[in-house]
């Protein structure tokens, strides 16, 4: 990626802590577009506390977070919103609405951009647009359209995600542990899939446990310890030496 | 104003559990000595043995006749004809008219109720803002709560009583005496309801940049449609049985009928109404039940006790289509629709200006409060009846679930305990009659018990406790038995294994638990008991309904609201009171 392209989100400095006790300390990150940044660590590392700041939703409590150029501190909550429409979030549970059919989980992500009015009325009677089902093909589950979103298997529930993601059309992906629970295969179809998704829109950040599969699928690796950034290389140069400091013990 | 407030909620810590540290709980958990079990036990027995000692003595006072013998003779008038009901084509048309009236009322008084709930909920629920919600909706839901806990305090009929002198015998009286309470009940079980489901959902559509409304109809109505659904059939089948209450007002219905036959002693008559409203009750209470099975998501125990229950495991339950479920919310339209052209219910009377007129002076009227001739005293005095009448009633309903509900328990019915064939079918046949029997009971309404124990004994604190005591025994029974269902039987199978004898078994292993929440529903009914002494009390018995209902009919509003604060007062504190008890007791 060439250093000029632009901006997403920008940290300076940022820290958060909660009740005193410090979750992410002093991080200085730019990613800009196009990029696929992985960040890995340890359990109780910071990472998901990375993705919240990152999607707007939690204020740092030490330095500056912009989203798109604008700060997210301190925003009024119309102008958080119109930010956080842009950004596509699956976090580490997934957040499916359960009781309800694939359309509906789909038709979820497009509640922003929809407004009050037409959101309800989808809500009484759900309708299959174009995008919603090329949305559900693109990730393979055109059959699953009207199947209730609890009976699916864990690798289809994720793609489920992913295609309210895809309707959404935003323009950063973060991805909190999206193949924590699932076999080596379709650990590699949801991260192509993570991909194809962000080249269409834009950029990617994923939360990995697995080095691995941050070298196959990602341009650009960050190491979290202790709330602390450890590394930030381009994927090429993630090393053995780098992945033992991150993951010793003591 | 900027809004600095975090909306992203972190995933919880399931992946680094915390290792639980045995040895600090050890240090920080105050041990229970045995000593400390047995004063809780005595507390505990005191605070029940005490009230009902005093109560009794206040309802059994010495050197006054309590039986009425010319009444009694009634009575013998009344089971004389009981094989005797009248059955002519005219009657029975009337009946069913009644019927198809106090249906109606129901439906769409559950229907008002639904939609108060609905929003109430909403408002209430902490998971519908974002994070604290702003201080302008804070002070609404202060104020709101507020009118919820006053609303839900007075009771069907009182409201009706008070709604007729605005609106005169409009349908629309029965409709709003349910809807109102009914209403401020749904939005606290619809809010808890809210507030119980898994957010996550939610959360996430936050952060995609939703707005509330559509976030919160997107994320929460879906889960928590099989639990609203639930609590709507169970708010109709308690709509049915108030509504046939309310016709002691004169709204129309079965109660109406059932009151002029009873007050013009038309004992055939009677008989025959009494009979109707049983059976409707039957097959509602039938129909509801089912499809509360078929959901399987809440018993109507379950929801009886003022809450919505856990989904187990956080999890939000599966709703399960089954085809009455499906068939009967397909039905809520067309029959809600078919419910107000029947009924002949119109808003109309709402807007009229009579009504605009009459409300106005209603209110000038009511204040300020006044106290009633004899003062305080008097107050105090019907205030100590009402309770004194609560708690014999309770100790009479109690006494009937004891009896009766061990029977009524269907897994011991049917579950293939051990015994011979004629055994088998005895315990079927004592199931049967214990069921119906409960059903009697809860479904002819408390006014009408009323009136019939105010034939046989002197006005006064015993037949409104008989009458109350003897209605509520059908409702505990039903609520105790449909709990002890859930009775694990594996412990008393582990003790007959081991060579106890059965009753000893029982006694040992079943008794416990089942007592315990024999004690919860009583204290939860306890509430509710007190709220309904205004039943009986409007019909003539004794406590703050009678000198309610005296003071209305006599247009001496200034007391009537003297009254309705303290009947207010009672309720709530004896509701703090029950849930304080309650809240010991699970500890
Ligand atoms: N809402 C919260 N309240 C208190 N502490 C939190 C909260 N969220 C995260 N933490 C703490 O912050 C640290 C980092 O957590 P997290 O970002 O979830 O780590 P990771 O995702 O890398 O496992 C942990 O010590 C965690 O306990
Ligand atoms: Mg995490």
């Amino acid at each position: 990626m060439t250093a000029s392209a632009p901006v997403v989100v920008q940290l300076e400095a940022a820290g958060r802590s909660f009740g005193g006790t410090p979750a992410l300390v002093a991080v200085d990150l730019t990613i800009r577009t196009g990029e696929r940044l992985a960040v890995l660590g340890p359990s109780g590392a910071g990472k998901s506390t990375l993705l919240a700041l990152l999607n707007g939703g939690l204020q740092p409590s030490h330095g500056t977070v912009s989203l798109f150029g604008e700060a997210t501190a301190g925003l009024p909550a119309r102008t958080r919103r119109r930010l956080q429409r842009r950004v596509g979030t699956i976090s580490q549970g997934l957040d499916l609405i359960e009781q309800v059919r694939v359309l509906h989980n789909v038709n979820a992500g497009r509640i922003a951009e929809w407004g009050t009015a037409r959101s309800l009325a989808a809500l009484a009677w759900p309708r299959t647009d174009e995008r919603a089902g090329a949305a559900l093909e693109s990730v393979g589950l055109d059959w699953a359209i009207h199947e209730r979103t609890e009976r699916l298997s864990g690798g289809e529930r994720q793609r489920v995600a992913i295609a309210r993601l895809l309707v959404q059309r935003p323009e950063l992906v973060l991805a909190d542990e999206p193949v924590a629970s699932l076999d080596p295969t379709r650990a590699a179809e949801v991260l192509t899939l993570l991909g194809r998704v962000s080249s269409d829109t834009g950029t990617l950040v994923v939360t990995l446990h697995q080095p691995q599969l941050a070298r196959d699928h990602c341009t650009r690796a960050i190491g979290l310890r202790a709330g602390r950034l450890v590394f930030d290389t381009p994927i090429a140069e993630l090393g053995a030496d780098q992945l033992d400091q991150l993951y010793a013990r003591g | 104003m900027p809004d600095v407030r975090d909306t992203y909620r972190l995933p919880a810590d399931s992946d680094r559990p915390e290792p639980p540290n045995l040895d600090a709980q050890r240090r920080t958990r105050p041990r229970v000595t045995g000593r400390q079990v047995t004063t809780r036990r005595l507390i505990g027995a005191l605070v029940l043995v005490v009230p009902l000692v005093w109560a009794l003595g206040r309802a059994l006072p010495v050197g006054h006749d309590i039986v009425n013998r010319g009444g009694a003779r009634l009575i013998g008038d009344l089971l004389g004809q009981a094989l005797s009901p009248r059955l002519d084509g005219d009657f029975l048309r009337l009946v069913l008219e009644a019927t198809g009236t106090t249906l109606a009322f129901a439906a769409i008084g559950t229907a008002g109720a639904l939609v108060i709930g609905l929003l109430g909920g909403l408002v209430l629920s902490d998971v519908a803002w974002t994070h604290r919600p702003p201080r302008t909706v804070r002070a609404v839901r202060v104020v709101l709560r507020g009118l919820l806990v006053a609303t839900r305090s007075i009771h069907e009929l009182v409201w009706a009583l008070l709604l007729v002198s605005v609106l005169g015998l409009d349908p629309l009286v029965a409709v709003l005496a349910i809807a109102l309470p009914f209403g401020a009940q749904t939005a606290q079980v619809f809010g808890d309801t809210f507030d119980g489901l898994p957010t996550s959902a939610l959360h996430s559509l936050r952060n995609a940049g939703a707005t509330t409304m559509p976030a919160v109809a997107f994320a929460l109505l879906p889960p928590a449609s099989p639990l609203m659904l639930s609590y709507a059939f169970y708010r109709f089948e308690c709509a049915v049985r108030s509504t046939v209450l309310l016709g002691a007002v004169g709204v129309g219905g079965l109660g109406q009928e059932l009151v002029v036959s009873l007050s013009s002693r038309n004992w055939d008559e009677v008989w025959t109404l009494i009979a109707a409203v049983i059976i409707v009750s039957a097959l509602v209470d039938a129909w509801s039940g089912r499809l509360r099975a078929d959901m399987a998501v809440a018993s109507c125990s379950e929801w009886s006790a003022g809450a919505a229950p856990e989904p187990p495991g956080g999890v939000a339950p599966r709703r399960s289509r089954s085809r009455w479920a499906r068939w009967s919310a397909l039905a809520i339209i067309p029959g809600l629709v078919a419910a107000w052209l029947a009924s002949g219910v119109s808003l109309s009377g709402l807007t009229s200006s009579r009504t605009r007129a009459l409300t106005g002076g209603l209110v000038e009227d009511l204040l300020p409060p006044k106290l009633p001739a004899g003062g305080w005293s008097v107050v105090g005095d019907a205030v100590l009846d009402t309770l004194a009448m609560a708690v014999v009633a309770m100790a009479i309903a109690v006494l009937i679930t004891v009896v009766i509900a061990p029977w009524a328990v269907t897994t011991r019915a049917q579950g293939g305990a051990p015994g011979s064939l004629p055994a088998r079918i005895a315990r079927r046949m004592a199931w049967a009659l214990a069921r119906i029997g409960l059903l009697v009971l809860r479904s002819v309404p408390p006014t009408v018990w009323a009136v019939i124990a105010l034939l046989a004994l002197f006005p006064g604190i015993l037949p409104g406790a008989l009458a109350l005591g003897v209605y509520t025994g059908g409702v505990l029974g039903r609520l105790v038995a449909e709990s002890w269902e859930s009775v694990s039987p594996v412990p008393r199978n582990a003790l007959l294994r081991s060579g106890v004898p059965g009753a000893l078994a029982t006694l040992a292993a079943v008794v416990p638990a089942s007592a315990h929440q024999l004690l919860t529903y009583t204290l939860y009914r306890f509430e509710i008991c007190v709220r309904e002494t205004a039943v009986v009390g409007i019909v003539g018995a004794a406590g703050l309904g009678r000198l309610l209902s005296e003071n209305l009919n006599l247009f001496r509003f200034p007391v009537v609201s003297t009254l309705l604060i303290a009947s207010f007062a009672v309720s709530v504190s004896s509701e703090l009171l029950s849930r304080r008890l309650r809240r010991a007791i699970r500890a």
